[in-house]
């Protein structure tokens, strides 16, 4: 335990003296996802949203900015995580990957590390932007004090486990940026940022169960616009749970692979 | 001890094709290579380009797999036990890659100590301790990206004995580098290997640095093993002509007459050029030191001399004969 803690501190260093150096970066983490949460917001706007409108179905049409802001705080804690992995392949560049491998560290907590790392700092200022326009818009529904930083931790952890195990894919290939494209735009579209998955047709509603963004902001929306007991949200956290758990499994099996493919491939200082 | 018994590497390498068609070439890098490390001594490791000096020190680093063969580091297989070799292991390549350079160096060195599980004040004094070694101590807290080519090179050693490694790589360490800084490097790692122990495997293309440095050279070609043997002994057994050249003002034809005589009678060679300075240079090559019976030739033709030098055959010698060979 005590080697994954300091690591994870080295990394956190690392990362924030490495990527997070000047504070334009600070700066554009919080712009950039509140552009993207204003201009969601403004593109309802043209639409008849009264209590007779199709979307009143699945959102209250009061709730709409509550719905967004938690949908794009959801969105960033995800996104920071491809950004962070889709970054794997400047360490191969820098030749600093073999320099990680060739070192006993374990795999493991180097890569959640490196997620728990950009996480923090690359969520940090939008999380105080989204609670305080929450406090501002209202709507805010709690059933107990708990519940927000619940959410957080629901949020943090199933972000970085996501984080976690793009950053292993992006192991196994300098070609893996692709990904990037793969999933980030359809995380955003079907993991319900800004629609409601139940909105969704079948089959998107079948995409969506991929990520694991639609059952934390499922849980998260549950929790601060429901007032949602602990007891109500067993069954989501236990779907979650269970996602989470295959999701590590799929890291931890899929990281000996790359490990050894990069061995006998030679394909580490590949860039 | 270090092992490497009966080692080979094998990639395999996709070639263009058509989109629906994959075909696959075999490349044997390393073929049935073995050799042996011991604490406290440096061994050259040799070759021209492409003859798998990179890829032996990356299996011996455990970056690589050996196709076939086995590894050894006291005990231990490098492959099924990688985690207890590492330990023991780390490379320090040439060039300015493998740092973080808008991290400062110790903020590097911490870094990457924290990787072997260093933590605290046991972190805080290896990094020191490596700083002093490694003459950055005022430079510690500057970014990397302001540090000179020299100065990322001795941060780059400082790195590779953050792990206090009981077998160390280096592949090219001096590459690039000033000769007084490379002077200034080679004479920490002979430090490293005499003061501290260590087992060193160095690859270079300055071959004097080989020479300088190693206690024995194993030489390779097309990743097989061709010569091992100190350093002296594989420029002896390799390269048995020494060379003479004599500057000398004037050239008459009995001179050359008796100078082609004389390489003819000691199975030599021999080779004339006109200088700059208008005066004539002569070159001599032969398996006899023929520094005598040339200075008794010149005496015996009243021809003074304008210079001498004798140059004894070295290890590049044997590097380029061999390359030679390797085209033939």
């Amino acid at each position: 335990m005590n080697e994954w803690m300091s690591l994870l501190w080295a990394e956190i260093k690392k990362e924030h003296r490495h990527s997070f150096h000047s504070s334009l970066v600070y700066f554009s983490l919080l712009i950039w996802p509140v552009v993207m949460f204003v201009t969601a917001y403004y593109s309802f706007a043209p639409f008849r949203m009264g209590a007779d409108s199709p979307l009143a179905r699945f959102v209250a049409p009061g709730q709409l900015p509550l719905f967004l802001l938690t949908g794009y705080l959801g969105y960033i804690f995800f996104w920071c995580l491809v950004q962070s992995a889709w970054q794997m392949s400047f360490e191969r560049q820098a030749g600093t990957m073999e320099m990680i491998f060739i070192s006993p560290v374990n795999r493991l907590a180097f890569v959640y590390g490196r997620s728990l790392s950009a996480l923090v700092e690359g969520v940090w200022l939008f999380f105080c932007f989204t609670l305080l326009a929450m406090a501002f818009v209202g709507g805010i529904h709690v059933s107990g004090w708990w519940a927000v930083p619940l959410a957080f931790l629901i949020l943090l952890v199933s972000a970085v486990v996501w984080g976690g195990f793009l950053s292993v894919l992006f192991l196994f290939s300098r070609d893996a940026g692709f990904l990037y494209t793969v999933l980030d735009e359809p995380m955003l579209i079907f993991s319900g940022v800004r629609l409601p998955p139940l909105a969704f047709p079948f089959w998107a509603k079948l995409i969506s169960l991929c990520f694991p963004l639609t059952y934390a902001l499922h849980m998260v929306r549950a929790l601060l616009m429901e007032g949602a007991e602990l007891g109500d949200l067993w069954q989501e956290l236990g779907l979650l749970a269970g996602v989470l758990v295959l999701l590590v499994t799929a890291s931890v099996f899929l990281l000996k692979r790359a490990e050894r493919h990069m061995k006998r491939t030679g394909s580490m200082v590949l860039y | 001890m270090f092992l490497v018994e009966n080692v080979r590497k094998v990639y395999r390498i996709r070639e263009r094709g058509s989109w629906f068609s994959r075909q696959w070439k075999e490349v044997e890098a390393v073929s049935g290579l073995s050799f042996a490390m011991r604490p406290g001594s440096i061994v050259g490791l040799l070759g021209v380009n492409g003859a798998g000096k990179t890829t032996t020190i990356k299996m011996c680093c455990t970056l690589l797999e050996p196709t076939s063969g086995s590894i050894t580091v006291d005990g231990y297989d490098a492959v099924r036990c990688d985690r207890q070799v590492k330990a023991l292991v780390n490379m320090i390549a040439g060039g300015e890659r493998m740092l973080y350079w808008r991290l400062t160096g110790r903020e590097n060195l911490q870094y990457f100590g924290s990787l072997y599980g260093l933590s605290g004040s046991r972190l805080a004094e290896r990094v020191d301790t490596l700083l002093d070694l490694v003459e950055l101590r005022e430079a510690a807290d500057t970014p990397v990206e302001r540090y000179s080519k020299g100065m990322k090179q001795r941060l780059q050693i400082a790195r590779g004995l953050i792990n206090d490694p009981k077998y160390l790589f280096l592949d090219e360490p001096t590459l690039g580098l000033d000769a007084p800084i490379a002077r200034q490097l080679r004479r920490q790692v002979k430090q490293l290997a005499a003061e501290q122990g260590k087992a060193i495997l160095l690859t270079s293309h300055y071959i004097h640095e080989v020479e300088e440095l190693c206690d024995e050279v194993y030489i390779i070609d097309k990743g097989r093993l061709v010569a091992h043997d100190t350093p002296e002994r594989l420029t002896r057994s390799f390269c048995r002509e020494t060379t003479l050249r004599v500057t000398i003002p004037v050239l008459p034809d009995a001179l050359q007459r008796d100078l082609r005589q004389l390489a003819e009678r000691h199975r030599g060679t021999w080779d004339v050029a006109e200088t700059d300075q208008q005066a004539w240079e002569l070159t001599l090559r032969s398996e006899a030191d023929l520094t005598a019976p040339l200075l008794s030739l010149l005496a015996a033709h009243q021809s003074p001399v304008l210079r001498l030098v004798t140059e004894q055959p070295s290890l590049e010698d044997v590097i380029l004969q061999m390359a030679e060979r390797r085209s033939a």
